[in-house]
């Protein structure tokens, strides 16, 4: 894959350069400032951006506002937004478009390689990347909503399903079946009174906007 | 002749011992005299203090009345008189206010007994002015100077009772020593459990993961389970590390108040807070921000009142108003519950219910702020909170 990088810190720019070439993906350009990342993926045309939260000038939201301008710009760009920390409302922010294709990661989480890769490729193929702080932030935030009255195991599908998982990942990781996954998620449906729908990001939206509105 | 010796010598000796009861007469008078003046000298120290307080609640009351009759607020200044005796003797002598009072007093002595003219004012006025405005038509005379008296005698207090630029500055800089005691005391506790957050926690773990790396070496070549095992470990505890590492930091500034200024943080705090919490602002988008340490306190204030109200007051919805004032920052927090907030002292329950708002005041009172907090059972509970600032 082409990826342009935003990011300032040397040594976390030089880092992720290196881990993404060494797993085959091709960096074609690097903003190391808020201002140069949109021109530099207009120019460039990655098939993902991988940008960092706070940049230079202002060391403020820089990255986050320059995905959201750079996806107005180039509508369903993929963009995984990286960050020191989380925020939900930032993950509001950029989903709110409602096009899919987006990530928003914890730094933390570039240590786990494969799993960030997954991300990454999970995000360029338009599907969604959340990060499970986030998740566990929309999930504790209501009091008395229905997502109360999940199973522990039904509220871990629903956890994984809104960090943007598919049914298979789910599975391999609760190490359970496919089939169990599917009837842990048409529970959770009914529960939450969400219109089922099949896999893919469209489903992840949904649950994504039943959270922030829940 | 021998008679008269015998006698005198008698004398002597009665006049001897006369002349040394007298020395002792002298002696006791003197100490009894000490003693009465030490006793006196004792009690008055005492009762200074109170005495001082009794004036001004005088003055006070003077000033209210004056001030109604004139229309204004005529402010006071003072010392506090709390803490221990010495503190308070030496507020009540050097208070520059306890001077004002008492010159007020004196000056009453003197002018004071005008205001009895106002008596027979009345009926010379009422036969005065009853022939000469009743019967002539004329302007009355002799009963406005009922007012004239009543506004001179306001305007004399109001001037004495005012207090003086400097009785102004020193009641300030009493308040700030105040203050300012407070704010390092808090900025101490406050670098102490960062020390504390950054030593015991993140570089412990820091350590612990080094000490796997160090043991993932050695084992590399000849144990390479055991090496994935140690790796595995270290990648946890740097995870782990990191985590810790955002959480102090949130601590110190959370770092959205920084993107986002205080009312987008607010406004992200609320969303969290598991009540529908409605923020209002009177900022524009350009506005002038408050300093940081404000902002801090602010939101800080903000996220206590909202965890306190979604604990322990069972309502469902908040309002929190942020008001730019010219003396700086107001926050309004209010929710709907069942009130009864109390703030208890820290030491008898510490961290539980009301020491969360003690917390809070605390915080408010290191940066010279104000805290109010009505929450009469059955609700509703509202905090108000000044933090001034130069905008």
């Amino acid at each position: 894959m082409r990826v342009v990088i935003g990011e300032d810190n040397a040594l976390l720019r030089e880092g992720l350069v290196l881990l993404l070439t060494s797993a085959g993906h091709q960096v074609v350009g690097v903003a190391d400032d808020g201002p140069a990342v949109v021109p530099t993926i207009i120019e460039r045309r990655p098939d993902i951006a991988v940008l960092d939260v706070r940049m230079p000038p202002g060391f403020r939201d820089e990255g986050l506002r320059a995905a959201l301008a750079a996806r107005a710009a180039i509508p369903g760009l993929p963009v995984l937004v990286l960050s020191q920390y989380v925020e939900a409302s930032y993950a509001t922010e950029l989903l709110g478009a409602g096009a899919g294709a987006i990530g928003y990661l914890l730094k933390d989480r570039i240590g786990r390689v494969e799993e960030f890769l997954d991300a990454l490729d999970r995000v360029a193929a338009g599907g969604t990347a959340l990060d499970p702080e986030v998740v566990t932030e929309l999930l504790t935030r209501r009091r008395d909503s229905p997502v109360d009255s999940l199973t522990p195991r039904e509220r871990e599908v629903l956890a994984l399903m809104a960090e943007g998982h598919d049914n298979t990942t789910i599975a391999a990781t609760l190490v359970v079946t496919e089939r169990a996954v599917s009837k842990h998620i048409g529970n959770v449906f009914l529960k939450l009174g969400l219109p089922a729908t099949d896999g893919g990001h469209r489903r992840v939206l949904a649950v994504l906007a039943y959270l922030n509105n829940a | 002749m021998r008679e008269a010796v015998r006698r005198a010598g008698r004398a002597t000796v009665y006049l001897a011992a006369s002349a040394g009861l007298t020395f002792g007469s002298y002696l006791f008078i003197t100490v009894l005299l000490c003693t009465v003046i030490a006793t006196v000298a004792v009690v008055g120290v005492a009762m200074l203090p109170e005495t001082v307080l009794l004036m001004r609640r005088w003055a006070g009351a003077k000033r209210t009345w004056a001030g109604a009759w004139r229309g204004e607020r005529i402010p006071e200044a003072y010392l506090p008189l709390t803490g221990p005796l010495r503190r308070r003797l030496r507020h009540a002598v050097h208070d520059p206010g306890t001077y004002a009072d008492l010159r007020w007093m004196v000056a009453q002595y003197l002018y004071g007994w005008l205001v009895c003219l106002a008596l027979p004012l009345w009926p010379v006025g009422l036969a005065v002015d009853g022939v000469w405005s009743g019967l002539l038509g004329r302007q009355p005379f002799v009963l406005p100077l009922i007012g004239r008296l009543a506004d001179r005698d306001a305007a004399w207090s109001a001037r004495l009772l005012r207090p003086t630029p400097k009785a102004l500055l020193t009641e300030r800089v009493e308040k700030l020593t105040v203050t300012r005691a407070d704010a390092l005391s808090a900025h101490d506790a406050e670098l102490r459990r960062i020390e504390r957050d950054l030593h015991d926690g993140t570089q412990a773990r820091l350590v612990a993961l080094s000490m796997r790396l160090g043991l993932a070496r050695r084992a590399y070549d000849a144990d390479p389970a055991t090496a994935r095992r140690l790796l595995d470990d270290a990648q946890d505890q740097a995870e782990e590390a990191l985590a810790e590492l955002r959480h102090v930091v949130r601590g110190i500034h959370p770092p959205i108040l920084t993107d986002r200024g205080l009312a987008g943080a607010l406004r992200a705090l609320a969303a969290g807070s598991g009540l529908s919490v409605g923020i209002t602002t009177d900022a524009t988008d350009n506005a002038p921000r408050a300093p940081a340490a404000v902002e801090a306190a602010a939101y800080f204030v903000v996220a206590e009142a909202l965890t306190n109200a979604a604990k322990h007051s069972g309502a469902e919805h908040a309002e929190v108003r942020l008001a730019h004032t010219r003396a700086g920052l107001q926050v309004i927090i209010r929710d709907e519950g069942c009130g009864g907030a109390e703030e208890r002292p820290s030491t008898s329950v510490p961290l539980v219910g009301g020491s969360g708002l003690l917390g809070m005041r605390r915080r408010v009172a290191a940066l010279d702020g104000t805290m109010t907090v009505t929450s009469p059972v059955g609700g509703p509970t509202v905090i108000d909170v000044e933090l001034p600032c130069v905008w």
